[in-house]
């Protein structure tokens, strides 16, 4: 019963609810992960930031070679993400190498 | 607030609890093994509209709420978590221009501003917001995808005007099939799929619970909750609760594009498992949610004194038939104790509860709890899994330091 009182005490006491002409703006804080240094490192953030940050990498549970190769795949085929064939290799052995199984 | 624990003694766990009991003690878990690892590396951030929240990620943004705020019933505006699919996400909204088209297979298309939609009955619900993956960090085998701890998850006083209102007065034809929603979030990439849900049509005219919500917990939503309107599905994973909303479409036929097919399906099993690391046959959308409960006070590694009485809080909900029963152990699972329920804010609601606990040895103490719904379902000892991580619902623990 506190929990709802105090919710209901503080709507109350502050009811901010939208009505004709409010305007609501947000500016995100700029993103602050980087990738780990090494061969492919550069293609790869290329790649991957066209779409999301690098934490969507960083975040996910470290894997082999079959499994940076189904993202990369996935990608392109789900997102049409645009990489080069060269690139691909590079950023699929980037991937494998520096978060590999941990 | 203090009081006697009933004791209810669960023999048929015995076997699996034996189990459990002979791998711990082999093991002996350190105070450092309940550092939870999965977010250990995760920094506190502060977005717009929120308090310090655990980064996912930045872009398109995904925050969790740490789970020392499911301790109450109501999770505060600016602690709910925030799931976006796509990117860019609105940054600013002017209600002037802001409007809910409603359209397709209607008698009379609606361009609804703010005012109109006010000017439908005016409705409440208190409903559990659960992301469909929330704490598939924790699956083992591992599974790709957001790696979310416990935290995406929050329940609010949601308030607007009914789904079914809305449509009537569009005047949905007949052979009218499938609704879909679609939010101001849009793709910078025309070859990413926007992130449109769809609900069968007699499924929301049979459910007055369904609301276009402009309104969380009696205040505006914030900005990365959905605001100026986000639909709300009680009961459901929080994947149809389409946020920034602008468009409603009614379709002769069914919706099967990307966030509904192949995104967001579970096998077609009673479970909606299968053996872990295998793939199922056939797949259904994921809807309802499955029933959960967690100890969010004391932390997890906190330190307690012998014989000194401590207070276990926290929340249970399930996917609407509402909670009837919470349970706590101390011995693995051999028996079970009843704690005290909080009050009900209703069936879709976190449903918080309390107990007691009085540690009587030094040691790690380990602490479990499970709830009940209304027609029996329960938790289980061993978690389920499938490829995409979804309806986890494992019996929850938290370890303490009895000193």
């Amino acid at each position: 019963m506190r929990c709802l009182a105090t919710t209901l005490a503080l709507t109350l006491a502050a009811i901010t609810t939208a009505g004709a002409g409010e305007t609501v703006s947000i500016a995100l804080p700029p993103e602050s992960i980087a990738l780990k240094a090494g061969s492919g490192m550069d293609q790869t953030q290329t790649a991957c930031r066209m779409c999301h940050s690098l934490d969507y990498i960083t975040t996910q549970p470290g894997g082999g070679a079959a499994q940076w190769q189904g993202v990369v795949t996935k990608m392109m085929k789900v997102y049409g993400a645009a990489i080069s064939e060269q690139d691909v290799k590079l950023i699929e052995e980037y991937l494998a190498t520096h978060y590999g199984p941990r | 607030m203090h009081h006697h624990l009933d004791e209810v003694t669960r023999r048929r766990f015995l076997l699996t609890a034996g189990v459990a009991a002979a791998t711990i003690v082999g093991r002996r878990p350190s105070f450092a093994a309940d550092v939870d690892s999965l977010l250990a590396g995760r920094p506190l951030v502060r977005y717009p509209e929120k308090t310090d929240l655990i980064l996912l990620t930045a872009r398109p943004p995904q925050l969790e709420t740490p789970i020392s705020y499911f301790d109450r019933a109501i999770t505060p505006n600016d602690a709910f978590f925030v799931r976006y699919h796509v990117f860019p996400i609105p940054a600013s909204v002017d209600l002037d221009q802001w409007r809910l088209e409603v359209k397709g297979h209607v008698d009379k298309p609606l361009s609804l501003s703010m005012d109109d939609l006010k000017k439908f009955p005016r409705t409440s619900v208190t409903a559990v917001a659960q992301c469909s993956g929330n704490s598939r960090g924790r699956f083992a085998p591992r599974v790709l995808g957001g790696q979310w701890g416990d935290g995406a998850m929050g329940n609010a006083v949601w308030t607007g005007a009914r789904l079914q209102d809305v449509l009537k007065a569009a005047g949905a034809r007949s052979g009218a099939l499938d609704v879909t929603f679609d939010g101001l979030d849009k793709p910078a990439f025309p070859t990413v799929p926007d992130f449109v849900k769809a609900l069968d049509l007699q499924r929301i005219m049979s459910d007055p619970e369904v609301i276009v919500a402009y309104e969380m917990n009696g205040q505006r939503l914030p900005m990365l909750n959905g605001f100026p309107a986000r639909l709300v599905v009680p009961g459901w994973y929080a994947t149809y609760w389409v946020k920034n909303l602008s468009e409603i479409t009614v379709l002769t036929d069914r919706f099967e594009k990307f966030w509904m097919k192949p995104g967001y399906r579970i096998p077609d099993t009673p479970c909606g498992c299968v053996e872990p690391g295998t793939a199922p046959k056939n797949t259904v959308p994921i809807t309802r949610m499955t029933v959960r409960s967690f100890i969010a006070s004391p932390a997890t590694g906190t330190r307690v004194a012998v014989n000194q009485p401590v207070v276990l809080k926290g929340i249970a909900f399930d996917g609407g038939y509402g909670i009837r029963e919470v349970q706590v152990s101390d011995n693995l699972g051999i028996t079970w104790s009843r704690a005290m329920l909080g009050p009900d804010h209703g069936r879709y609601s976190f449903r918080e509860w309390s107990a007691t606990w009085k540690p009587t040895g030094a040691g790690t103490a380990r602490l479990m709890v499970r709830a009940f719904n209304s027609i029996g379902e329960s938790q289980s000892y061993e978690p389920l899994w499938n490829p995409a991580g979804y309806l986890r619902n494992v019996i929850e623990q938290i370890t303490l330091v009895v000193a």
